[in-house]
């Protein structure tokens, strides 16, 4: 057997990502009777994705009676929570579906109410005007959604990775995917293909100079924006960084649960500094936190601490029991660095950052989409964390949703797409697996290291024109050291082609942020040179597409839905919100 | 390379039943189990580990100890370093 060889297979919907987004999205679309194939890294899509391990909310208005609980209210307020550079229209559809998608997913088998009280039980945080985040215990949320999809017939392929789109005339063709245990090639061919790879991770330094030591999952790496963007599709809000606060040396989410029971942030002083930047204190969304930790770190007045030691114990004893359910490993890491809450507060600071939604909700970084999830290219969608529109699970589980109802309207089951030629396939192929041949050359971990001092020095919470540009010629030349990359395995070879979308995604993320000249999100995107934030002229989202040399810009004005950039049809966005 | 590269998927040799799960659940393809084998499943890629503990929390028989490394435990890096470049 050739190292060219491949096999192929026929479906009417690829999906790329075997995540909340992608089993939701191949839910919706095996209730029509369409075929869907659900390719993934993970070794089983009931663990697949960023919550595979376990999640503990879920953000959604529930229609309970009073006002702040009606979608219309949320809508209403999300300019101002958003920052005013958020797709309006695509996220009042999602606000609009989820409490339908909170039924949906309770009819799967998702338990969201406590225990306990038999309630539901719902607090308030990142600062939004409600008490939306739903809490549940969903250590097997993955787990029930993942095997609904798989018993309704989805076919996963497993440690499976996607490299390249087949487009042909604006028209998807399908996708060449890798299996990288075994080392078989598969073209997966059908007209239509959902990308739902979440969001970038691996893209710069952090306290323990682990790379794989991230907030969010390291195994997703842009891989879906990357072919996305390669094959045509518009990338919006790449410019905006997304961080968090975690224990110093574990970049593990789960500590808003400890701010949501009343935690304090101190300084070395024993100050509770956020009462300085946010009249709400420790409850002000996720980039004004960060945005003070940073502030105080340049200050002078590290370290910085996150206190519970003024809660009562039973309190203490309760968090102990749950803070385990978002990241399971969190209690044993407290226990094994020898760290008593009820007698110390625990040392904090700034993660590695993440290509997402820049610390609020709703505005995502990623495949911009429509209503419908489509993007620019005909037959190529996208949802959840890889796409413009980001809110957690419930935002991936119903833009996933919307993407399978919309493609169940406009496709038949057989339908076919556009065959893909056995010379263009190998042609690719040759390219992806000359890194298996090379006895010389950078390994995958040679180049990221690079790329993070890079990204880490210029492109990330303190940005000016020159660091940009210094950055976007370091990237590129880093292209040169990718091109020439060496695999040992085919392991190795998966992890080479993430380190390519990580490597695209960081260029992408300096070329958006050097066009926004302003500030905006506190430590999203701040310009030093730029340093307000300057409404008149930045109302807008920076779009990119892959143009001769290197990226195309274009601005979208934020009063119209991203989609008006390539659709003349789009409505306005306020309009759609009705 | 290193050759002292922690080991953060430490499996006892006592409890741990030979089955497949921890690899099947594992999302960076970090575990190898080979079927039928008396081995116990190879820690492949440990540079690479999320420190999820998944493994930890499907193995059947609680043969598995997520164990951090003391750099996670005790980071000596500056928090200032990782904040970029802060000239103009």
């Amino acid at each position: 057997m050739s190292k060219l060889d491949f096999e192929r297979l026929h479906t009417d919907v690829l999906v790329v990502g075997g995540g909340v987004a992608g089993s939701l999205a191949a839910l919706a679309c095996r209730e029509q009777g369409l075929d869907v194939v659900v390719c993934d890294k993970a070794g089983s899509i009931d663990w697949a994705g960023s919550v595979g391990g376990g999640v503990d909310q879920f953000l959604t208005v529930m229609e309970t009676g009073p006002e702040w609980d009606s979608p219309d209210y949320f809508i209403r307020r999300l300019p101002e929570l958003t920052d005013g550079v958020v797709d309006l229209a695509v996220s009042a559809a999602v606000i609009r579906e989820m409490p339908r998608m909170l039924r949906r997913l309770e009819g799967l088998g998702v338990d969201f109410r406590d225990p306990v009280t038999g309630q539901y039980e719902r607090h308030n945080s990142f600062g939004l005007p409600g008490t939306y985040h739903l809490d549940f215990n969903g250590r097997k949320f993955k787990q029930t959604i993942g095997r609904a999809a798989r018993r309704a017939g989805a076919r996963p392929l497993v440690r499976t990775a996607v490299t390249d789109l087949f487009v042909s005339g604006g028209e998807v063709q399908g996708a060449l995917a890798l299996h990288f245990r075994t080392g078989a090639w598969t073209l997966i061919e059908a007209p239509a293909v959902i990308l739902t790879t979440g969001d970038i991770n691996r893209l710069s330094r952090n306290a323990s100079g682990m790379p794989f030591d991230s907030w969010h999952l390291p195994y997703n790496t842009g891989d879906g924006q990357a072919i996305g963007y390669r094959a045509g599709a518009a990338l919006a809000n790449m410019e905006f960084v997304e961080a968090t606060l975690t224990p110093r040396g574990f970049s593990a989410q789960g500590t808003n649960a400890f701010t949501g029971l009343g935690a304090h942030y101190l300084n070395r002083h024993g100050e509770r500094f956020m009462l300085r930047y946010d009249p709400r204190a420790e409850k002000a969304r996720r980039s004004v936190l960060v945005d003070a930790v940073i502030a105080e770190l340049l200050a002078g007045n590290g370290p910085i601490y996150l206190d519970l030691t003024h809660l009562p114990r039973v309190e203490i004893d309760n968090l102990e029991r749950t803070m385990g359910i978002d990241r399971y490993t969190l209690p044993s890491y407290f226990r094994q660095r020898g760290l008593n809450l009820h007698k110390e507060p625990i040392e904090i600071t700034v993660s590695e950052f993440s290509i997402r939604r820049s610390g609020l909700y709703f505005r995502g970084s990623g495949l911009a989409i429509d209503t419908d999830g489509q993007t620019n290219v005909a037959g190529l969608y996208a949802a959840g964390d890889c796409s413009s529109v980001s809110g957690g699970i419930a935002g991936a589980a119903t833009t996933g949703h919307l993407a399978g109802v919309a493609l169940r309207r406009v496709l038949k089951p057989g339908a076919g797409s556009r065959p893909v030629a056995d010379d263009a396939v190998r042609q690719v192929l040759e390219d992806r697996v000359r890194p298996l041949e090379r006895e010389e050359g950078p390994r995958y971990h040679e180049v990221e290291d690079t790329l993070r001092d890079v990204v880490t020095r210029d492109v990330g919470f303190r940005r000016t024109r020159s660091s940009l540009g210094r950055a976007i010629e370091a990237l590129r030349e880093l292209e040169t050291d990718e091109a020439s990359m060496r695999a040992v395995n085919t392991h190795d070879l998966m992890r080479s082609r993430e380190t390519a979308s990580i490597r695209l995604s960081a260029e992408l993320m300096a070329v958006a942020a050097r066009e926004r000249t302003e500030s905006r999100t506190g430590s999203s995107h701040r310009r030093l040179d730029f340093p307000e934030q300057d409404d008149s002229r930045w109302n807008q989202f920076v779009v990119l597409e892959k143009g001769g040399d290197g990226p195309r810009i274009s601005t979208v004005s934020a009063d119209r839905p991203l989609s008006s950039h390539w659709r003349s049809d789009s409505r306005v966005a306020q309009g759609a919100a009705s | 390379m290193n050759v002292h590269i922690h080991n953060p998927v430490q499996i006892s040799d006592e409890l741990c039943i030979r089955c497949p799960v921890c690899d099947l659940v594992c999302p960076g393809d970090i575990i190898y189990f080979t079927p039928k084998s008396k081995e116990l499943p190879e820690v492949r890629y440990p540079a690479e580990c999320w420190y999820c503990g998944l493994c930890e929390q499907k193995c059947p028989t609680n043969a598995i100890t997520i164990v951090f490394p003391e750099q996670m435990l005790h980071p000596e890096g500056d928090a200032i370093a990782f904040l970029g470049d802060l000239k103009d």
